[in-house]
Formats: C-alpha cells, structure tokens, sequence
C-alpha cells in the first residue's frame, strides 16, 4: 500500500516532522462509514417498503484506513478530486462526525471556518446572534463579549447590527458569520475551501484574517482546490483518492503526483464520453445533445 | 494562548461509545455544561412564535378558549352528554394537553431543523429538544390566563386554594413532556414521516383518555372490556387529566401517590429517551 510506504518513509520537511515537536492532531486507521439505509430521505413507508422487499443494506466508506499527524507549526493541505473524503475528513476532524472505524485525537480546540452564518437565528438581531454562536460554539461569555466590538467592526454592517438578521442583504450575513467564526483564535484550525464572499474589499480582508489565524494556531488543516494556496501556506501535503491516502509529502511533490492522477482520470473520462457518443451514433445526436454531455 | 470555553479543549473521537450509564452521565453534564445555550435558544424561539408580540399572544390566549367552545357545542349541545359547568371541566384538560401536544410536536422538528447547524459545528445536540421543551412552559402559562378570567368572570365558587397545587401537577407533566419530546426528535431524523403519524396518534390519546369524560364514566363505559379498561388506567394521562381536574374544577387535592407513580415513570422515560438520542447522536451528522 502507497499510503503506509510513504509514511513510514523518512519526512520530507525534517524539521517539522520529526524531533519532539508535541502533536496538535493524530488520526490512526481513521475510517467513516455511511450507511445508505437512513438517508435524509427515509420514511417510515419507504423502510416497511425496503423490509417486505428484503432490500441489502448499501453501505460505503467515505474514508478507510487514514492515518496521519499534525503536529505543532504544521500546516497541512489535503487536496484530491471531489468525493475524495476531503471535506468528510474535516467533519471528523472537528468532531462532527463519529469515526466507525480507528481514533481521531484532537489536542486543542479546534475552529472550523465552515460555520459561516450556519446558526443564525432570523428573529433575532445581529448582536444577539452573536451570542448565541458563541454558545453554540462553546466560547464563555466573559471572552464573547471581549470579542464583540471587534466582530461588530470587521463585519461593518453598521446600526443593522441590532436590527434582526431577516432584514439583512446576503452579504451583510456572510461577513457577519465570517466575523464571528474568526473572531476566536483556536489552537487548530481547519479550513474547508478559502473563503470568498463578499466584495473585493472583504476579501482582501478575509484572506489578510485567515492568514492571522493560521499564523496564530499551533496546527492548521486546509482543503482546497487552489494550488496556490496549497504551495504558499502548506509544508505538507495528503492526496485523498476515494476515501484513502494515496500520497503524502512534500506540497509540490503531491501537487505533482495528483495532476498526472486528475490528467490521466481526465483522459479515462474523455474516452468514455467518446465511447458513448460512438455507440449512440454521434452522428444522429444533435450538436446540443452532445455538448449538453460532454459538460 | 488559552481561551476559557465552555466545550472541552480537546477531544479523542473513536468507534468504541460508552456504555448506557456512560451515555447517560454524558447526556447529563451536556445538558448542564451547556444551560446558557440553551436559554438562548428558549428565547429565540419564543421570539419566534410571538413574531409580532400582541397577536402572537392574543392568539395563545384564545386558542384554548376557542377549542373549548368547539368540545362544549360538540359533548354537551349535540351529544346532550356533559355535567355542570362542563365548560370550566374540559378546560382543565385542554390547557395541560395543549403543552404536551405543542410540546411534542416542537420536539420533533427540534433536531432536523437545525441539520445545517449539526452538518457544520460540533455540539451536544440534546440542547436541542430540551430547548424547545423548555419554551413550550410559556404556552402553558399563557393558557393560564384565560383560565384565571374564566374562573372569575364565571365559576367564582369553584377557586379554591387548591389552585396553587397546579404547578406541582406542571412539574411532572413537564418531566413527562421531556421525554417523549427527546425521543420522538431523535427518531424524526431517521423517519422523516413520523409527524404525519404523531399527529393522529396524539389525537386518538386525547380521545382514549379522560378528557372530554370523568374517569369514572369511562370507567363505567368500558367496564365491559377489561383490556381497554387496563389500558386506560395504565395511561399516564388518566393520572395528569385527573389531578388537574381535581384541583381546577372539584377544588379537592390530587391523588398524590398517583402522580408520584407517574413521575418516576416519566424519569425513566426522559433516561430511556436520552439514552436512545445519545445512541443515535454520532449518527446524526451523517443522515441529515
């Protein structure tokens, strides 16, 4: 198996793997289970349905055999192709999702930038909103009100801040839930995606905010699309291929290993379509047809 | 950098749950550890149903009034059935019934409700229904109002002191309003169509239970079949209808040691119910 070779092989960036740097986040056989059984779909008709007609269980893993370290001033990326486990692995990671399988330590609170407006509550206004994420995530009230004024200002949304959140544009939400989820400096954070909301101006001041966060936090995990990302901020890097670690290394290395994987399922993809259009006789389909399937 | 936090600084994540008192113990210091969150929650929703203050509340006021007047035409002008003052009797069992069914229907969408919420952060998701339990008290003492102006304006020989016991009575219909209230969220996610059911369920209760009727006369009615009649005894509800007729309408104390049979069964039923939420919780993330 490549994952195992690759780990047990010597680290590539020494000086932040080994020596006794403490550990922020250790993932040991980490594997996640989804059973097709209960989807939010299920009702108590379709499941006598599925009993009468003695349906299998479908089941898959989202992610088997995981196992790596993060430890303290390390910044990993995980990068893969969609539904690769990536952004199921940051669910455990923060604690939303129960491992079925293996252990997830993690050694410090962790912030997830994934909770962007999430729990806003539409009657209430911005300020009371503000205290409720806060319990919601946990933070005591004596540090949520020592934040308050700083996320009040960095969300600039003015006297709307005690109006109530319906009567927000959608911009005005986004910075809002922005602000709070990064007003709190954890001590890992994990980052689905950069965040892009809002006009220019926001964003240049989000990436300036998220770029403190990582600075501040003792161990970071990102997972993103954008390479740049990967090869400024990342000293290390996972490639997730359907739900395992395929490589591990070196950020440009693995850069490298997942183009030639994405080039190669590409070309696979290419052939197919063509196959398909071939055996349906590309001639009779309609130009449209055909566009409409190669998108 | 340390940053005092009322969820754990750290956590360790495994395929292997505890044991049911394990489960149990965590469900409980959950609960605890988080009781600001939950009392934000309670007020958002009461903000929420009192939306636009006055009506909101005109409307909790008159809405028991007005089912009482729909059971009076129905049980004492077309079924002639109904003893004195029957108004004020059926009162004393639409107002606790209201909180219990409001209750439980609040509970049921408690936890699918909030899925983006459980998709994004880590939480204890018990806070969830035990919330929407605890907001559903001010239905209740809303319908009390209505209940005081009755009393005044019309059966002024019917208070008595034994009024005051109605918040005793409360205490174990809460309990027992907990419990079904965080079973039936937990099991909402996983059967979407329960509400459909619930509702005729809670309906065919009321009417199996001591509501519209004394004790005694379905006692009498169904003397002829002891299975139903056991059933009916059985019923918590016999029990609630009965204390709170008791006190609201005969102005005599409640049968006290049926009641306290009543909540220790509806303490066993808030621990089966948090043991089950607990069990299910890890899966929560994944269905929703």
């Amino acid at each position: 198996m490549t994952a195992l070779d690759e780990r047990e092989a010597p680290a590539p960036v020494p000086d932040m793997t080994t020596g006794s740097a403490p550990i922020a986040i250790q993932v040991r056989d980490l594997g996640v289970r989804y059973s097709l059984r209960f989807t939010r779909k299920t009702t108590l008709h379709r499941s006598f349905v599925n009993l009468l007609r003695r349906q299998p269980v479908d089941q898959f893993w989202a992610l088997r055999d995981v196992s790596f370290k993060v430890v303290h001033g390390e910044s990993l990326a995980v990068i893969g192709p969609n539904g690769a486990g990536k952004s199921t692995l940051l669910q455990a990671l923060a604690g939303i999702i129960t491992p079925s399988a293996g252990v997830v330590e993690v050694l410090g609170r962790v912030s997830s930038l994934l909770t962007l407006g999430a729990g806003f509550d539409e009657e209430s206004t911005g300020r009371e909103n503000i205290r409720l994420a806060g319990a919601f995530l946990g933070i005591d009230p004596g540090t949520m009100r020592e934040v308050t004024p700083g996320i009040i200002e960095f969300a600039d949304i003015g006297p709307f801040i005690d109006a109530p959140i319906k009567t927000y544009s959608s911009g005005m939400r986004a910075r809002l839930g922005f602000a709070i989820a990064t007003s709190v400096e954890p001590d890992i954070l994990l980052l689905d995606e950069v965040l892009a909301t809002g006009d220019q101006l926001f964003r240049a001041k989000s990436k300036a905010r998220v770029l403190d966060l990582i600075r501040a936090s003792k161990g970071v995990v990102l997972v993103t699309h954008d390479m740049n990302w990967v090869q400024e901020f990342c000293n290390r890097a996972i490639l997730l291929e359907r739900g395992r670690i395929v490589a591990e290394g070196e950020p440009n290395e693995v850069i490298e290993i997942h183009r030639e994987h994405s080039q190669r399922a590409r070309e696979e993809k290419e052939a197919a379509l063509a196959k398909v259009l071939a055996e349906a006789g590309s001639g009779t389909l309609p130009p449209d047809a055909a566009r409409g399937r190669a998108l | 950098m340390s940053i005092k936090a009322e969820a754990p600084a750290q956590f360790r994540s495994s395929a292997d749950r505890p044991n049911a008192l394990g489960l149990l113990r965590e469900a409980a210091s959950e609960v605890l550890a988080r009781r600001r969150l939950i009392g934000y929650l309670v007020q958002a929703d009461m903000r929420k149903k009192g939306a636009d203050t006055l009506l909101g509340n005109i409307w909790w006021i008159l809405d028991p009034l007005l089912q009482m007047l729909v059971y009076v035409i129905l049980v004492s002008v077309i079924f002639d059935r109904g003893g004195p003052d029957y108004p004020l009797f059926i009162f004393s069992a639409i107002l606790p019934w209201k909180w219990f069914q409001s209750s439980v229907m609040d509970g049921l969408t408690s936890v699918t409700g909030a899925e983006r919420l459980i998709r994004q952060i880590q939480f204890p998701k018990l806070v969830l229904p035990v919330a929407s339990v605890v907001a559903g008290v001010v239905n209740f003492a809303f319908g009390l109002i209505p209940l005081v102006g009755l009393m005044l304006l019309f059966y002024r020989d019917r208070i008595s002191v034994m009024l005051l016991l109605i918040p005793a009575i409360a205490v174990v219909q809460f309990v027992f309003n907990l419990g079904m209230a965080v079973g039936v969220s937990a099991l909402n996610v996983f059967y979407r169509d329960i509400g459909n059911v619930a509702r005729h369920l809670l309906r065919l209760w009321f009417y199996l239970s001591p509501a519209l009727f004394s004790l005694d006369q379905l006692e009498k009615a169904t003397a002829g079949f002891p299975i139903i009649h056991k059933i009916l005894v059985a019923n918590p509800w016999a029990t609630l209808f009965t204390a709170y007729r008791d006190v609201i309408y005969d102005a005599r104390p409640p049968d006290w040691s049926a009641l306290f049979v009543v909540l220790v069964g509806s303490v066993i039923l808030v621990a089966l119910a948090a043991l089950l939420f607990k069990r299910v919780e890890p899966a929560f993330a994944k269905v929703l």
